[in-house]
C-alpha cells in the first residue's frame, strides 16, 4: 500500500468516528434549558468601551437577567436597596460614587433613558438594555 | 527480537524478565508518569497513548507491567478513586490492542490506535458506571464528555504523527546499544 493511501484510510477513519460521536451528541445530550426571551445586554464603562451579552431568559424584571448575567460568570454588580428599589453602584467592578464625583450607572431601555429601576424594569422578547456610567457634570 | 531464551540446556532455568527488561520497564513507567504530569494542565492533551503503544511495540506484553507501574505511581499521588478501576483496564486494553497490530511496519496503523483510543477512552472509561448506575448513567456519562473524546481523538493522531516515528527510531538505537 502507498503511504499515502494509508494516511488517507486513518484520515478517513479517525473522521467517521469523529462524526459518529459528534452525531450521538447531538442526538442524545440533555438539551440546554434556554429561556424564551432573547435579550441583549450592553455595558458601556468609564473609559466608554462597551461590552454586550446576550441572553436567553424567562426573567421578568431585569434584575433578574442581572442575577442570571452574574451567575454565568463575565458579569457583576453591586447595588443597593433604598426606597425606589435597586440602586446600581458598581458593574463589572467599576464603581459610579455619586456623591465623589458625580458618577453614576444609568439604564437604557432600548436606546432610551430607562423609566424603572432595575428591579421593576419589565423585561421583554427582544429588549436590549443599557447600563451606562455617566457623570453628571454641574457647570 | 528479544525474547524468552531458548530452553536448550536444562539447568538454565526460563527467564520471562531479563535484567535489562526490569530496568527498561521501571524507567518506561517512569516516563510514563512524568509525561502524565508534565501535561496534565493542557486538558485533552497526553503522551501516554503513543508512548504506551510504542512501549509495547518494543516490549511486547511485557508493557503491561510498565502500564501498571505507572498507574500504581498515580494511585500514589492522587490517591484511589473510580478512575483507578478505570485505568487498571483502560491502559491494558491498549497494550492489547497495539500486540495485535505489532506486525505493521508503517506508522499509520499506530496513529489511528491513538486517535481511536483517545475517541473510544469516554466509552471505555464509562462501563463502571454501568455496574453503578445501570446503562442509562453509563450511556449519560459517555455523552456528556463526547465532545472531549472528540478533542483527545484529534490531539492523539497530532502526537503520534508526529512523534510515532522519531521515538521508535530512539527506542531501536537503544536497542542496538543495549546487550541482551
Amino acid at each position: 500500500m502507498k503511504k499515502t493511501t494509508k494516511i488517507i484510510i486513518s484520515v478517513v477513519a479517525v473522521l467517521a468516528v469523529i462524526c459518529i460521536l459528534f452525531g450521538v451528541y447531538k442526538a442524545l445530550s440533555p438539551k440546554a434549558q434556554t429561556g424564551s426571551k432573547a435579550v441583549k445586554v450592553e455595558v458601556t464603562d468609564n473609559n466608554g468601551q462597551t461590552k454586550s451579552y446576550d441572553v436567553k431568559t424567562d426573567a421578568e424584571f431585569l434584575s433578574q437577567v442581572m442575577d442570571e448575567l452574574s451567575a454565568a460568570g463575565d458579569f457583576s454588580y453591586e447595588g443597593t436597596n433604598g426606597d425606589y428599589g435597586l440602586y446600581i453602584t458598581a458593574i463589572n467592578g467599576v464603581t459610579a460614587d455619586y456623591d465623589a464625583d458625580g458618577a453614576y450607572w444609568s439604564i437604557m431601555v432600548n436606546g432610551e433613558y430607562g423609566m424603572y429601576g432595575a428591579d421593576s424594569q419589565p423585561v421583554a422578547d427582544g429588549d436590549t438594555f443599557g447600563f451606562v456610567y455617566e457623570v453628571y457634570a454641574a457647570q | 527480537m528479544r525474547s524468552m531464551p531458548h530452553n536448550n540446556s536444562d539447568e538454565q532455568p526460563k527467564k520471562i524478565f531479563t535484567v535489562t527488561d526490569i530496568a527498561t520497564i521501571g524507567v518506561m513507567a517512569a516516563l510514563l508518569e512524568v509525561v502524565k504530569v508534565a501535561l496534565q494542565s493542557i486538558p485533552n492533551v497526553e503522551l501516554v497513548t503513543l508512548l504506551i503503544i510504542v512501549f509495547t511495540l518494543y516490549l511486547g506484553p511485557k508493557a503491561l507491567i510498565a502500564v501498571w507501574g505507572f498507574v500504581g505511581m498515580e494511585c500514589a499521588v492522587y490517591g484511589i478513586g473510580l478512575w483507578t478501576i478505570m485505568y487498571v483496564y483502560v491502559w491494558p486494553i491498549l497494550v492489547l490492542l497495539t500486540c495485535l497490530l505489532r506486525k505493521y511496519k508503517s506508522q499509520w496503523p499506530f496513529v489511528t490506535l491513538a486517535a481511536m483510543f483517545g475517541l473510544f477512552f469516554g466509552a471505555m472509561c464509562s462501563i463502571p458506571y454501568f455496574f453503578m448506575g445501570g446503562p442509562a448513567t453509563a450511556l449519560a456519562w459517555w455523552v456528556a464528555g463526547i465532545p472531549y473524546d472528540i478533542l483527545h481523538g484529534i490531539t492523539n493522531f497530532i502526537g503520534a504523527a508526529v512523534l510515532f516515528t522519531p521515538l521508535t527510531n530512539a527506542l531501536k538505537r537503544i536497542r542496538n546499544s543495549v546487550p541482551d
